[in-house]
């Protein structure tokens, strides 16, 4: 018989009761998480999410967050259609001047209280306020009110064709609901609470900026009926959290999918495309069919390109297919393109665009013409060079040699992306801080619109950075918002289009799209939806 | 030597003083608009001069140093424009990540970088000498983010027994959070450890030509024991100043390592913030810095009294 010590008692009862606890608590533990890492998707977004606020700021991270965690009155179907989203009965007077908004049942806040039409009214007001759709809209608005506690009205001083496609829209920023008091903050403010009435909630405690963002399934979002399709149709959540990892390194992200740490990557760079295609589990598919259209602001406020011919001179000089394969690099991915409002797109016509068909020869050589007759000078242009963002650090410097080949004279102004914004913003002469040119890509769903992007306007010293200016574009503008129908609108884009070639308004450098890259081994039902990723219908396998 | 430290304390002001008032200028000074930033690429020039106005950046310069400086003398270190959070608040969040990475570093560096160091002085000569030489040669030359990647290649990838990337906090278990950090630790690690043992050795193979080591082998003493006991005492003195210096470099090396190794730490706070001219966390995060990189030296100067009894303040 083995003599009983203090040692051993101790030993065996924290044995036993090792014994006893352990296993229980690791299998309750385990079974918990793994039943909820089993309904958890981890992505790595092309960015981070810095702004909470989706109306504050045109980021598009913050169009995503918003996407989650907020819902719209409209929303735009996969074939860019605006269907009705937050609004069941709805319909429009006879003479085209009061649209009424019937909310559906069932809609609440994250907070439990019901959505009413006054949220929606105090919601409208400040994203018009923001929005350059919605402020074109509100030109045509007398007021927008509650008829009663679910029935939002517009009332129109006269007949305003775009009132579902400003609110459907899903280019930045959204028209997206919030509770009336977190809606009356300033428009210039960023609001402080995050409540929306989406199909995600928002895990304000787990959110670390520039790290982690977290999102839960709402439990009480009432999809609508129909399959979902865009951001519009039934956004049914079949996932109990998804978990938004920011991770500057593409490497790493691209490392961290193959070895199955995360289940999605939005933009994985063009070069480890042919990694990823080859790597276990791993499918690749392009999501946002109008991808990105590339263009290069001229400034129309100083010479050389305050001349009509110097800015021909400059469209003719710039080689589409050079920029594309320089920093695009695979053709399966990219096309040249002779539309400023998206090839692919319902609006994509390419009048007017015939010169791009021409040899690079013929072009140059027209190019150093036009640039001869423009009185050039020879000063040297001023060209903006982010080095920090790949595209655009091969754009600028395709662009410059581009010009170059023609007798401009190019300096390049190489700064980070920061220094860029801010430079672009001065309006003084190139040799007093200003600049030349500058290159930047919009979403190939906001180019489609002539009015939901501020840069497609040419209202000179109101325009976006690059100042154009030009009353007929502005008038083809107004008159392509009031034309009641898509062919109707189609033909006043045609004349839109060629105008915007005869007059430079800016220069198209071609468009692309990016595969998002996932685990098809573990994930199903990804939306094709312009300028958002949508995490409803997305479902574990 | 209290008094001692007390005047080192004391004159960490005006050095934290330049390093706030060098950070400022040289932050409003460079070209960059964290409005503009914020606004978004498709915001106006009304809305980008809106936010400008909000975030009272288009007060004189004077007046938002004045501003800024009075604030943080009362430990306020702003708001970041971004996120609308506390800066305080975003730097304890991202501390843990970077303290841990930080001391399991320094922990792997020391270890083997002085047992390397030890062992090349006490072979000098031969070949083990000259592979541990070679071996900190590398260690210096091979860019972190180079050694990270291949680490990553081999032991996350083709071998699988760690991970790619994250950093499991503490409260989640020791060993989830050290499995987390093995990678990145070694990757940061190597170069200090190629300047510690380089030190290491140059130091100790002067010691070692000292009478009293002679004397020490003469008594009949054990190898070990003279090149522990007597040796490696007497060649800490630079050692730990080389150490002093290394957590500057530390710092540096930081940055690229949270960032290849995806851990949300201090250094990619920072780098962040840059990126978008989050002015008031840059400036938080440098005063902080500058205060630990004071508070460093001062604590290495404390530990030579204790190496060395004649070393008195």
């Amino acid at each position: 018989m083995s003599k009983i010590t203090r040692r051993s008692l101790v030993k065996g009862a924290l044995t036993a009761g090792a014994a006893a606890a352990l296993p229980t608590g690791i299998a309750i533990h385990s079974g918990r998480a793994s039943a909820q890492a089993a309904r958890t998707v981890r992505m790595v977004p092309h960015g981070d999410l810095r702004v909470l606020d989706p109306i504050w700021t045109t980021a598009n991270m913050s169009a995503y967050h918003g996407a989650m965690i907020y819902d719209t009155l409209f929303g735009y179907d996969g074939n860019l259609a605006p269907q009705p989203q937050m609004v069941g009965r709805h319909g429009i007077s006879d003479d085209k001047k009061t649209y009424t908004f019937e909310l559906r049942d069932g809609l609440k806040w994250h907070d439990g209280t019901d959505v009413t039409a006054r949220d929606c009214v105090a919601s409208l007001r400040r994203w018009a306020a923001r929005d350059g759709a919605g402020q074109h809209m509100m030109k045509s608005v007398v007021d927008i009110s509650a008829a009663d506690a679910k029935t939002v009205k517009i009332a129109l001083k006269e007949p305003y064709g775009l009132v579902y496609e400003a609110l459907a829209k899903t280019s930045t920023p959204l028209c997206y609901m919030m509770q009336e008091k977190i809606a009356e903050t300033d428009p210039n403010q960023q609001i402080t609470k995050h409540v929306g009435s989406g199909p995600f909630k928002f895990v304000d405690g787990e959110y670390v900026p520039g790290s982690k963002v977290v999102y839960d399934r709402n439990p009480a979002y009432v999809p609508r009926a129909e399959p979902a399709s865009g951001i519009a149709g039934g956004k049914r959540v079949m996932l109990d959290r998804v978990i938004w990892n920011i991770m500057p390194d593409a490497q790493t992200a691209a490392a961290a999918l193959m070895s199955g740490e995360i289940e999605f990557f939005e933009v994985p760079p063009i070069d480890i495309l042919g990694t990823l295609e080859t790597a276990r589990g791993v499918k690749l598919e392009v999501l946002n069919k109008l991808g990105n259209v590339g263009y290069c602001r001229l400034n129309h406020l100083h010479p050389p390109f305050n001349n009509v011919k110097a800015r021909k001179a400059a469209q003719l000089a710039v080689n589409q297919e050079d920029f594309l394969r320089a920093a695009i690099g695979n053709a399966k991915y990219y096309q040249t393109c002779g539309s400023h409002f998206t090839c692919g797109s319902p609006m994509g016509v390419e009048d007017g665009s015939d010169f791009l068909k021409l040899p690079m020869a013929q072009r140059q050589a027209m190019a150093r013409e036009l640039l001869k007759e423009s009185g050039y000078d020879g000063k040297p242009l001023v060209v903006l060079h982010a080095t920090d963002i790949h595209v655009m650090n091969q754009a600028a410097q395709v662009i410059a040699q581009n010009l170059r080949q023609v007798g401009f004279q190019v300096t390049l102004a190489s700064s980070d992306w920061g220094g860029v914004v801010t430079r672009r913003s001065n309006k003084n002469a190139p040799d007093q801080g200003g600049w030349n040119v500058f290159f930047t890509w919009g979403g190939g769903n906001a180019t489609s619109s002539p009015i939901n992007l501020f840069g497609h306007a040419a209202n000179g010293q109101n325009a976006w950075f690059g100042w154009p200016e030009n009353a007929l574009h502005e008038q083809l503008r107004t008159e392509w918002a009031g034309a009641p129908t898509l062919e109707a609108r189609r033909a006043v884009i045609a004349r839109m289009n060629r105008n915007m070639i005869d007059y430079v308004h800016d220069i198209k450098t071609g468009q692309w799209v990016g595969p998002v890259a996932y685990r098809a081994d573990r994930m199903k039902g990804m939306l094709a939806v312009p300028e958002v990723v949508p995490w409803w219908n997305v479902e574990r396998v | 030597m209290t008094a001692y430290i007390v005047r080192r304390l004391l004159a960490t002001i005006p050095v934290m003083a330049i390093v706030g008032v060098f950070v400022f200028m040289l932050l409003h000074l460079t070209p960059g608009d964290p409005a503009a930033i914020i606004a978004g690429d498709n915001a106006t020039e009304q809305n980008i001069a809106a936010i400008r106005t909000r975030l009272g950046l288009d007060r004189p310069l004077y007046e938002q140093f004045v501003t800024w400086a009075w604030n943080t003398l009362r430990g306020d270190l702003g708001i970041s424009m971004f996120s609308n959070m506390s800066v305080t608040k975003l730097v304890l969040q991202r501390a843990e990540p970077t303290i841990a990475l930080t001391i399991t570093t320094l922990i792997v560096a020391i270890t083997i970088a002085v047992s390397i160091g030890v062992l090349a002085a006490a072979r000098a000569g031969t070949l083990v000498d000259r592979a541990v030489m070679g071996f900190a040669v590398m260690g210096f030359s091979v860019p972190v983010f180079v050694v990270g990647y291949l680490l990553v290649y081999l032991f996350a990838m083709k071998l699988r027994w760690l991970p790619v990337q994250g950093y499991v906090p503490i409260e989640q278990g020791l060993w989830p959070c050290l499995r987390n950090l093995i990678l990145p630790s070694v990757a940061l690690g190597l170069a200090y450890v190629a300047l510690i043992a380089r030190i290491t050795r140059a130091s100790m193979l002067e010691v070692l030509a000292e009478d009293y080591i002679r004397t020490a082998n003469a008594k009949g003493v054990a190898p070990p024991g003279v090149l522990l006991r007597h040796a490696l005492k007497n060649a800490a003195v630079p050692i730990v100043t080389v150490i002093g210096i290394g957590v500057a470099l530390l710092i540096s090396g930081v940055v690229i390592t949270e960032s290849v190794f995806n851990i949300p730490g201090v250094g990619r706070l920072v780098v962040d913030a840059i990126a978008r001219r989050d002015y008031p966390i840059i400036q938080g995060v440098m005063i902080i810095f500058s205060g630990i990189y004071v508070l460093v030296n001062l604590a290495v100067d404390i530990v030579y009294t204790f190496l060395d009894p004649r070393i008195r303040y």
